[in-house]
């Protein structure tokens, strides 16, 4: 972090700027009301497949061709499901974090003008 | 196994970590330069550093082990150390980096303005290190015992040694090649048996006996909680495993302060997906060699399951194949101790030396003492601790004793963070009640294990996978007393927020101006 501009009265201004700044408050909701429905249903997930394993036996046992089994190929998809879902975030992030972040620069540094 | 070529395999690995090291002392940098530098790395290059110093004894040793004893549960460790990623980029990483704080007890003294949570976050922090390192000296003494029939005592000290000498001459730290370069020494090491055995096999006949073991009286292993290996409550157990390792990596020491050498969120976010490919490819085979070691070391199952990715090869391909194969597992396994141990060695020495020895050296010195010995001292302490533990516990699974240094993370660091950064009315008071709560309880279930805890039933469960209940607990603690004092609120929370959240590319000023360094 390159952050060495002293701290002084124009600084605490702009913090407080941004503070109440419906921007801010915007942006700080869309973050959470993404990421933490995110998380709980990343969770969820994983804890279904921890179930379904167990009660989906027969299900699970079937060969698919060779030795392969449907649980085999559903214990690879976890790796693939963790990666889908970080696509997915990042995808969301790429698109509408990196805007919000310039948008709110254009405002802040607006004002400084 | 021929002693011979496996220990000139180890060795030809040490001498490279070393090498390297001294080469690094040469061209020494500073704290700033390696971060600024380090900017400059593509998100390929510092992924493939990260999974080097993340992929340890546990995942390089332990997980087969684990499948190989207990069964197709264990295939969640794997999963769950590549899923906590994915948890430390969505919650923290972004907001953290913001923060300008390269630690922990940096973060935590910034945001609550308490040199008492930052100390008890420093505690902390030596602790999941002390519980993480643990296992890298016992993977070491295995490893160099199942070699050369060495006691396990050698194999401990060596890694010891070589680590505390590297990071103290200033080594490893700013290397992220060596660490990248680490990755696919282990990647490869583990793999080439696998295909070697693959290739062999297609062009001779398939050996007798191979699958028959998944089936009949052995099938219950291959199936999920199934308590193969007499582990009870396997729901429980799975569900509480699976809270500790995606919430305990993002308070890991040395995980977190890999994250600051992005540039940005997006090269953050671009990372992320890299580390996540490659840990995942790697493990795909831990578990082939649990499979295949059902068939062909039976006899591990019972006792020294962790050294089934050392047997295997030889007990395959007895003669010279086997001796080069074995070998070169044996060299990707000590640069799995030397890189993960290194790694967590300059973390818990970082924290040593800043907040608890260089304000007595200076005392004690009068203030005529050099600030490098400070961190040399600290990097010999920082190794000293864990060599005892080593010294005064019997053999412990590798994989579950990380899987604790996991909880007690998730239990402490991970409220910490996740509330620390969204929650605007968290006191002072109420995060280091979450930590004291959270820490008091994984750790004292961690001591319990690694002594030798309760044989089975509920009580073994509980302690043997605390997280899911030492976690909540840890939140409830944070919230409860964070109620009871809203006085105690940080007066500059405010300006946190904005600080924590507001995007990199907006220039605000984001106050203190943090390291001199």
């Amino acid at each position: 972090m390159s952050d060495t501009r002293p701290t002084g009265d124009q600084g605490l201004t702009t913090y407080r700027d941004v503070q109440v700044s419906p921007d801010f408050s915007e942006l700080r909701r869309r973050f959470r009301r993404f990421v933490f429905p995110m998380t709980g249903l990343f969770l969820v997930w994983y804890f279904l497949y921890v179930l379904l394993a167990d009660y989906a036996h027969d299900f699970m046992s079937q060969k698919v061709g060779g030795n392969i089994t449907v649980a085999l190929l559903f214990g690879l998809g976890q790796f693939v499901s963790t990666f889908a879902i970080t696509m997915i975030y990042v995808r969301w992030a790429d698109r509408r974090l990196d805007a919000d972040a310039d948008r709110m620069r254009r405002l802040i540094e607006g004002e400084h003008e | 196994m021929s002693p011979a070529t496996s220990l000139t395999a180890i060795g030809l690995v040490i001498v490279a970590t070393i090498g390297i090291g001294l080469f690094g002392l040469r061209i020494s940098r500073t704290t700033s330069d390696f971060y600024v530098a380090s900017r400059a790395v593509t998100p390929r290059w510092n992924a493939s550093a990260i999974s080097g110093e993340y992929l340890s004894a546990a995942s390089f040793l332990g997980v087969a082990g684990l499948v190989l004893m207990n069964g197709a549960d264990m295939l969640w460790f794997s999963v769950g150390y590549t899923a906590g990623y994915l948890m430390l980029l969505v919650l923290v990483a972004a907001p953290l980096r913001r923060s300008g704080a390269y630690t922990l007890p940096d973060f935590a003294e910034t945001r609550f303005e308490s040199a008492v949570v930052r100390r008890i976050c420093s505690g902390l922090v030596v602790g999941i290190g002390t519980l993480y390192l643990l296992p890298q000296l016992h993977g070491a003494g295995l490893t160099l015992q199942t070699v050369t029939g060495a006691p396990p005592d050698v194999g401990a000290a060596m890694v010891a040694v070589i680590v505390v000498i590297n990071v103290a001459a200033g080594g490893m730290r700013s290397i992220t090649f060596v660490q990248a370069f680490q990755y696919w020494l282990k990647l490869t090491a583990l793999a080439a048996p696998i295909f070697v055995i693959l290739i062999s096999w297609r062009s001779a006949d398939h050996p007798v006996g191979l699958l028959a073991s998944l089936q009949g009286a052995g099938a219950e292993w291959a199936e999920p909680l199934s308590r193969a290996g007499g582990r009870d409550h396997p729901l429980y157990a799975t569900y509480s495993l699976l809270l500790a390792l995606c919430f305990g990596t993002m308070g890991l020491p040395h995980v977190l302060v890999r994250f600051y050498t992005n540039p940005d969120g997006r090269a953050a976010r671009r990372t992320t997906v890299v580390v996540l490919a490659l840990l995942g490819t790697f493990y795909l085979f831990p578990p082939m060699y649990a499979v295949l070691g059902r068939s062909f070391a039976p006899d591990l199952v019972g006792h020294g399951a962790d050294t089934v990715v050392l047997e295997l090869p030889g007990r395959i391909f007895p003669g010279t194949a086997g001796d080069l194969l074995g070998a070169l597992v044996a060299a990707g396994a000590f640069a799995a101790f030397l890189s993960t141990s290194s790694g967590l060695t300059v973390a818990i020495a970082g924290v040593i030396d800043q907040d608890l020895l260089r304000s007595r050296l200076h005392r004690w010195t009068g203030g005529d003492y050099v600030a490098v010995n400070s961190f040399r001292i600290a990097a010999l302490l920082s190794m000293t601790v864990p060599y005892l533990a080593f010294l005064l516990t019997g053999s412990l699974s590798l994989a579950d004793t990380v899987g604790l240094a996991f909880a007690v993370a998730a239990s402490t660091f991970c409220p910490l963070l996740v509330l620390g950064i969204w929650w605007r009315r968290m006191s002072t008071t109420g995060a280091a009640a979450g930590l004291i709560v959270g820490g008091i309880a994984a750790s004292a279930a961690a001591l319990v294990n690694v002594i030798g805890g309760p044989d089975g039933g509920w009580p073994r469960a509980l302690v043997g996978q605390p997280a899911a209940w030492t976690m909540p607990l840890a939140f409830l603690a944070v919230i409860v007393v964070s109620k009871l004092t809203p006085d105690k609120i940080p007066a500059g929370t405010a300006l946190s927020m904005v600080r924590l959240h507001t995007p990199e590319a907006v220039d605000v000023d984001r106050g203190l101006p943090y390291r001199s360094s």
